[in-house]
């Protein structure tokens, strides 16, 4: 019979649906050519939501829905995090819709969609569970991304995303399939005690397991499973490829962790040795590319690229200090993803996407308060200490090497200083260049105000990165 | 024995008619060879005693998502030369994947571990075992949460389609009926008061 | 089990047999009693109207695309409610409270493209 226990646990998803379900009706009933109660109905739909998680969170581990749900430690502050980007990023968005004169309902709600998603995803512990989470992630955002119907780009981008991401929801499947064959079961914790009793059978896991890490590699934009990466990107509308390069990211992180560490754990050192692979491919080639790129959004898209093969080495220590290095990097890095992209809307005006390196020369002399938000981001998205940055790379790679990897460790840190080098190339740009033209800003203030705050909260984590990294490893031990 | 042989007929239509659907060079073709390779799958799953499933799978696929996709195919104006462009090129890679897919596929069917039971037939043979009813029953007890976000899906998918492909509304210029007959002398009449002006000519024109 | 469906299988059979016989049949008989000496005019389309002037393949309004695909949707969601019924009364009023808020969440998907006019044809 049904486990129906422990309903309370789903509290912050169920409001969350009952919110987006609510909008989605209201919106088709407002004249507003903004949509701006919509908008408000979003932001207060998070607002609730990160308070019912605080308000729900124990520090326990519990389990409901016949096992296939889990509330730890780590699924709350990961989806705390997941609505308070939300919050930011439908922010940054209104302002970019607004703008661009294209604001749609349905943006806001799926959305919300996307965030339910990637909060099921946060929370799986069936097999199921964390496909149909990421399925109904990735589903909304394919269509955010073609939202913008006028754009030739945003379609095709779309187009790739969303052939390349069913292949790749087909192979995890395919995956899962082998191994409930294998197994017999779908719950993660039954499929790891089922696995350490079929140590026979290591081949056929092996080969399950291979397609599953290849569903998580397309998901994180992993080499050789990036090439969707730098289209979609470049292509999607800029509010939307905020939305694909922070959020999604700590959904992969999650899936990560609760197919490989949860699931397959006993499979451990077969799994370190294809991470290594992807991770080496990743950094070097994201970061080689992305010097060649005279557009910022293809940058940040080869940046991301590289960025997650820095991710993957926090998994590949296989300790729990690792993923907990591994956790602070995705949350700091999806902040720093949305601080850049948004810098990029807010010189965007009106059929201007001002996506390219030449759009930022000289900002220093437009706006000397911006452009040091700027530099606070391309500090720490490179890495230089004492910026946020610096601190993601130092704890995984600290882990990386108390776990013996220091081949791997070594490796990351010369692509880390060749990737230095476009940042710091903007950086140039913005102190150094002359701009050639230059239009006033149009942003609102609440805009600036957030992503003066977006750039501070970087500054301040990177000061003391210690309370952070604090709450990591206590949602992970 | 008639089960068996029945099986390898429409195992052998189901590949035949796969392969068809790759080669063929006319996509209406390909797409009606995908109904018929529905169509065996359905037939092996009703052998494998998965009535529901095999039901579901000719109502939605055959039934509705492939006339969709036939509809899509007959209906686009398709340049089938130009889909058929580079065919050659990506033959080596096309070949070598499907190599190397070959390999894997062999690996995990000469384990032999699928066959070591049976447990489908064993269960299967109880006494009025249906499917439909074990399937029910795991769906909407085991499975319920998964059930639901499932539901969430096809809302989604709703959104986007919508969002996606609708217009506003055209300005068309087909004549409205109801509109016509509703119409009130205050619609279209305007009577406006004017100062009574010397008479021009004859006949006498007013506004 | 199985012999339940054993009609259909003989009806299949039947009919692909009939099918077969028919068509192969007019192929060989023709084959072997017609001659087909075929040159360029006979088979020009100079007697069966018009030469074609434009691809019958043509851009279609995407919302029978749109009519189509909420037409699955919702079939999708009837394929789902057989099962439950079968085991309604076994599953208590979870399951049944199950189904409805399933529904529920698909009633405002149709109250969304209702409003939306996604259903409406001018």
């Amino acid at each position: 019979m049904a486990q129906i226990s422990n309903m309370m646990l789903l509290l912050p998803e169920i409001i969350l649906l009952g919110f987006a379900c609510l909008i989605l009706v209201v919106d088709t009933f407002s004249t507003d050519p903004d949509h701006r109660i919509t908008y408000v109905l979003s932001q207060l739909a998070l607002v609730i939501t990160i308070s019912l998680v605080f308000y729900l969170h124990t520090g326990a581990t519990a389990l409901a829905f016949g096992d296939v749900f889990i509330s730890d430690p780590m699924s709350s502050a990961l989806k705390a995090m997941i609505a308070l980007y939300g919050l930011v990023l439908f922010l940054y968005s209104f302002e970019y819709l607004t703008k661009q004169g294209w604001v749609k309902g349905e943006y806001f709600v799926l959305g919300l969609f996307a965030i339910l998603g990637t909060m099921v995803l946060v929370s799986a512990y069936s097999m199921i569970t964390v496909y149909l989470g990421l399925e109904l992630l990735s589903l909304s955002l394919y269509a955010m991304v073609a939202m913008n119907r006028d754009s030739a780009s945003a379609s095709e981008a779309a187009m790739k995303y969303f052939v390349l991401g069913a292949l790749a929801s087909g192979m995890l499947l395919y995956g899962i399939s082998i191994l409930y064959g294998i197994t017999g079961t779908f719950q993660l914790n039954e499929l790891n005690q089922q696995i350490l009793q079929h140590s026979e059978q290591t081949g056929l896991l092996v080969f399950a397991m291979v397609f599953i890490i290849v569903g998580i590699a397309f998901k994180l934009g992993a080499v050789p499973f990036h090439m969707w990466v730098p289209d979609v990107y470049q292509g999607a509308p800029t509010a939307v490829t905020m939305f694909v390069g922070s959020i999604p990211k700590i959904a992969a992180f999650a899936m990560a962790m609760r197919l490989l560490v949860n699931g397959l754990e006993p499979l451990m050192t077969n799994w370190q040795t294809i991470l290594i692979i992807l991770a080496v491919l990743s950094m070097g080639i994201g970061n080689i590319t992305a010097i060649a790129q005279s557009n910022i959004k293809r940058l940040l898209a080869y940046s991301t690229i590289a960025h997650i093969g820095f991710l993957l080495l926090g998994i590949i220590a296989g300790s729990q200090q690792g993923y907990a290095a591994s956790m602070f990097y995705v949350i700091t890095y999806a902040l720093m993803s949305m601080g850049a992209f948004g810098v990029v809307i807010l010189l965007s005006r009106k059929d201007f996407e001002s996506d390219l390196l030449e759009d930022l020369k000289g900002l220093s002399d437009r706006n000397p308060w911006f452009a040091f938000i700027m530099l606070i981001l391309m500090f720490s998205l490179a890495g230089v200490p004492p910026f946020v940055g610096f601190w993601a790379k130092w704890f995984v790679l600290k882990e990386l090497v108390a776990s013996g990897f220091i081949w791997v460790a070594a490796a990351a840190v010369f692509f880390a200083i060749i990737g230095a080098f476009y940042y710091l190339r903007i950086i140039k740009l913005m102190y150094f260049d002359k701009a050639d033209e230059t239009p006033a800003l149009e942003a609102t203030a609440q805009m600036q105000v957030v992503l003066s705050l977006n750039g501070i909260a970087l500054l301040i984590i990177g000061l003391s990165p210690g309370l952070l990294m604090a709450l990591c490893l206590s949602s992970l031990l | 024995m008639v089960e068996l042989l029945v099986f390898y007929f429409f195992g052998a239509v189901l590949v035949i008619s796969a392969s068809m659907v790759v080669t063929i060079r006319n996509p209406v073709f390909a797409a009606l060879f995908l109904v018929l390779c529905f169509f065996s799958s359905a037939a092996i799953w009703l052998i494998l005693q998965a009535e529901f499933l095999a039901i579901a799978l000719v109502l939605v696929y055959v039934g509705a998502v492939m006339v969709l996709f036939l509809f899509v195919v007959m209906m686009l104006d398709i340049n089938i030369a130009r889909l058929r462009e580079g065919f050659v090129k990506f033959l080596p890679v096309g070949i070598i994947v499907a190599l190397l897919m070959l390999v894997a596929m062999s690996l995990v069917i000469t384990s032999g571990y699928f066959n070591r039971e049976e447990p489908a037939i064993q269960v299967s043979q109880v006494a009025g075992y249906s499917n439909t009813t074990q399937l029910g029953k795991a769906l909407f007890t085991e499975y319920l949460y998964p059930f639901e976000i499932a539901g969430v899906i096809l809302l989604v998918a709703i959104i986007a389609a919508i969002s996606l492909t609708m217009r506003k509304p055209r300005s068309n210029k087909t004549q409205q009926p109801s509109l016509q007959v509703r119409a009130s002398k205050k619609e279209r009449l305007r009577i406006i008061k004017m100062k009574a002006e010397p008479k021009q000519d004859a006949g006498g024109q007013s506004s | 089990m199985l012999e339940n469906y054993f009609p259909i299988l003989v009806f299949l059979s039947i009919g692909t047999a009939i099918g077969v016989v028919l068509i192969g049949l007019g192929l060989v008989l023709g084959r072997l009693l017609g001659h087909a000496r075929p040159d360029s005019e006979k088979q020009s389309p100079y007697e069966c109207g018009f030469e074609a002037f434009e691809d019958a393949r043509m851009k279609f309004d995407v919302r029978y695309y749109l009519v189509a695909i909420l037409f699955i949707i919702f079939d999708l969601e009837i394929a789902f409610l057989f099962p439950w019924a079968v085991v309604l009364d076994e599953i208590g009023m979870a399951g049944f409270w199950a189904m409805m808020i399933f529904l529920g969440v698909l009633v405002v998907g149709f109250i969304y493209e209702w409003r939306k006019g996604a259903l409406e044809w001018e």
